[in-house]
């Protein structure tokens, strides 16, 4: 195991593959542990773009979640991460609650979005279900702006509560970012052992054996969507909260391909490791490469057009170094 | 012809064609509980097609077919084994991401109760019941003689375990009727060997036993009663003694041999 999963535990009776699980606990816990103790040294703009770079992180766990467990590639999470963003902002505004009630809200919209979305859609798959999921991304931001009462139109909204009073907006923003992503990676690894975790990567690899067991192709496109979503959702819900404003300069056509671009980079793994690069990636390069301009979209394009062509003929993951580990 | 009520797996009059190629002709099959049954018949005879019939894979155009009295007509593979019907398949199905032992978890599926919250945090229903459903699974691999294997992945495996532990799959969910499409494929002397005592180990009073394959030996000694299927027909069916005399299965079979 190259980079190993948070808490996989393989039960492999081979020694030696324990003493590597042991060793990937252990790396992954001195991991948390700094980023724990990092603002003792850090303040600022670092702790700032961390806190986007966990935010950032769930929401590509979403999309390596589907790829992972459905097979199956979105171009439009960033419709589901801005229903978290402005499900956070709206009741901020309308009702004046915090993350606390709007949170758990924004995870049951995700979910409630993406099961509507996945119900009729069921029967599609591959580049189909991309484009199906492109047409979200593109409706998004008229939406967005069509709504102009809720979602403040082109100007946004701003997030201004805090979960927690008396720490510093800083610490916050940071603090529940992390404890989110490390509970949702944990969360992860216990499914991938679940009954659940199983039957839906048994109906990827072998639909027909999964049929023949009781595993429906509906079942396993509709569930592993819906919590796909749900997570995307509660992905948006941080980045609003970690940065403050929603507005629909942040979930434009290009942050869902950005996503996918993310999950990619980060090899589709689901652990906390692979999710900090992936989340890095779609915090620092947008950032780093803003003075390239005309570039930028260019280099989404071909990083769409590989991710899909190889993810519809199955390809993706014969590119990737094989995990034996799992 | 009434379909026989509450005995076995029944299928009445099951015809098939794809296109202008008529695959199944009127082919009636019953699979008595408490005895193992064989179906042989040459390369594309039809034993596969009649095969994914009874497991709701296809749909044949004509005839009905009936579990233990409920009827099946219509039913999808999944809905059917939700009535107890499991099935093998010819080509290995293994996930190749999950351990022998996940593989065989997946075939109780439908039996465990452990709801999406305990998917993701750990509940002590959840544990326990994953405990007894491992347990379970595990007791599936030893009766097949595999539970060494338990924890590796498909892809270091042999082709005779893998062909073994679909069977352990298979069983691991207490089903009432199993159907194996050609389990001894792939599989040496010794395997084979094995697979027969195990199969007629798990044999029960209540059990549907279906078993699909060309290897005629395997077929004579295993099974108390076979259907012989040929060009999508059913040409004979009886005890292994009966099917060794009847001129037809010998022409079919044995024809070529009395030539040489």
């Amino acid at each position: 195991m190259a980079v190993s999963e948070l808490a996989h535990g393989t039960k492999a009776g081979v020694s030696a593959r324990n003493g590597n699980v042991d060793a990937a606990r252990l790396s992954i816990f001195a991991l948390v542990a700094a980023l724990a103790l990092l603002p003792l040294l850090a303040g600022g703009f670092l702790l700032y773009s961390l806190s986007l770079c966990f935010a950032n992180a769930l929401a590509v766990l979403s999309v390596s979640m589907l790829v992972r467990y459905g097979g199956e590639v979105s171009i439009g999470h960033s419709f589901f991460v801005a229903l978290g963003a402005y499900a956070v902002a709206i009741v901020e505004h309308r009702l004046g609650l915090s993350i606390a009630v709007s949170l758990p809200l924004a995870v049951l919209l995700g979910a409630i979005a993406g099961f509507v979305f996945a119900f009729p859609s069921r029967r599609l798959s591959g580049i189909y279900l991309a484009v199906a999921t492109m047409a979200l991304a593109l409706a998004l931001p008229e939406i967005l702006i069509g709504f102009e009462k809720f979602t403040g139109g082109f100007e946004g909204l701003y997030i201004a509560q805090d979960l927690i009073p008396g720490i510093s907006k800083a610490l916050q923003r940071y603090y529940v970012a992390l404890v989110l992503l490390v509970v949702v990676c944990l969360a992860l690894s216990h499914f991938r052992k679940s009954a659940q975790g199983l039957a839906l990567l048994m109906a990827q690899a072998q639909p027909r054996a999964a049929e023949a067991m009781g595993i429906t192709r509906s079942w396993a496109r509709v569930s592993i969507f819906t919590l796909s979503a749900a997570l995307a959702s509660l992905a948006g819900a941080m980045t609003g909260f970690a940065s403050s404003t929603v507005s629909p300069n942040s979930f434009t056509f290009f942050s869902g391909v950005f996503l996918l671009v993310g999950s990619v980079v980060s090899l589709n793994r689901l652990s906390l490791p692979a999710a900090l690069v992936g989340g890095a990636f779609i915090t620092l390069v947008p950032t780093y490469l803003a003075k390239a301009g005309d570039w930028v979209p260019i280099l989404y394009g071909v990083a769409l057009i590989v991710v899909t062509l190889a993810a519809n003929a199955g390809d993706l993951r014969r590119f990737l170094p094989r995990r034996r580990g799992r | 012809m009434m379909a026989t009520i509450g005995s076995g797996l029944v299928a009445e009059g099951i015809s098939l064609g794809f296109g202008g190629l008529q695959v199944l002709s009127d082919v009636s099959l019953t699979l008595k509980p408490g005895v193992i049954t064989g179906l042989i018949g040459p390369n594309g005879a039809g034993k596969t097609s009649l095969f994914n019939c009874l497991t709701g894979l296809y749909h044949g155009q004509r005839g009905h077919s009936s579990f233990a009295g409920t009827p099946l007509d219509g039913m999808g593979p999944a809905q059917r084994a939700a009535c107890g019907i499991t099935r093998s398949f010819q080509n290995l199905a293994m996930c190749p991401e999950l351990s022998l032992l996940e593989n065989v978890l997946v075939g109780l599926t439908l039996k465990r109760r452990s709801g999406w919250f305990s998917a993701f945090v750990p509940t002590p229903a959840q544990q326990a019941e994953r405990e007894d459903t491992e347990r379970r699974a595990m007791a599936a691999l030893s009766e097949l003689g595999i539970a060494s294997a338990a924890h590796h992945k498909p892809s270091d495996l042999p082709p005779g375990t893998l062909r073994l532990a679909e069977i352990a799959r298979a069983i691991a969910s207490e089903p009432r009727a199993i159907l194996l499409d050609e389990p001894a494929a792939g599989l040496n002397a010794v395997e084979t060997r094995d697979l027969m005592r195990a199969l007629k180990r798990l044999m029960r009073p209540d059990l549907v036993l279906l078993v699909v394959e060309h290897d005629m030996d395997l077929i004579m000694e295993l099974c108390e009663h076979i259907y012989v299927l040929n060009f999508g027909r059913m040409i004979a069916n009886g005890t292994p003694a009966e099917i060794r005399a009847h001129p037809d299965v010998i022409r079919v079979y044995l024809g070529d041999d009395a030539d040489d």
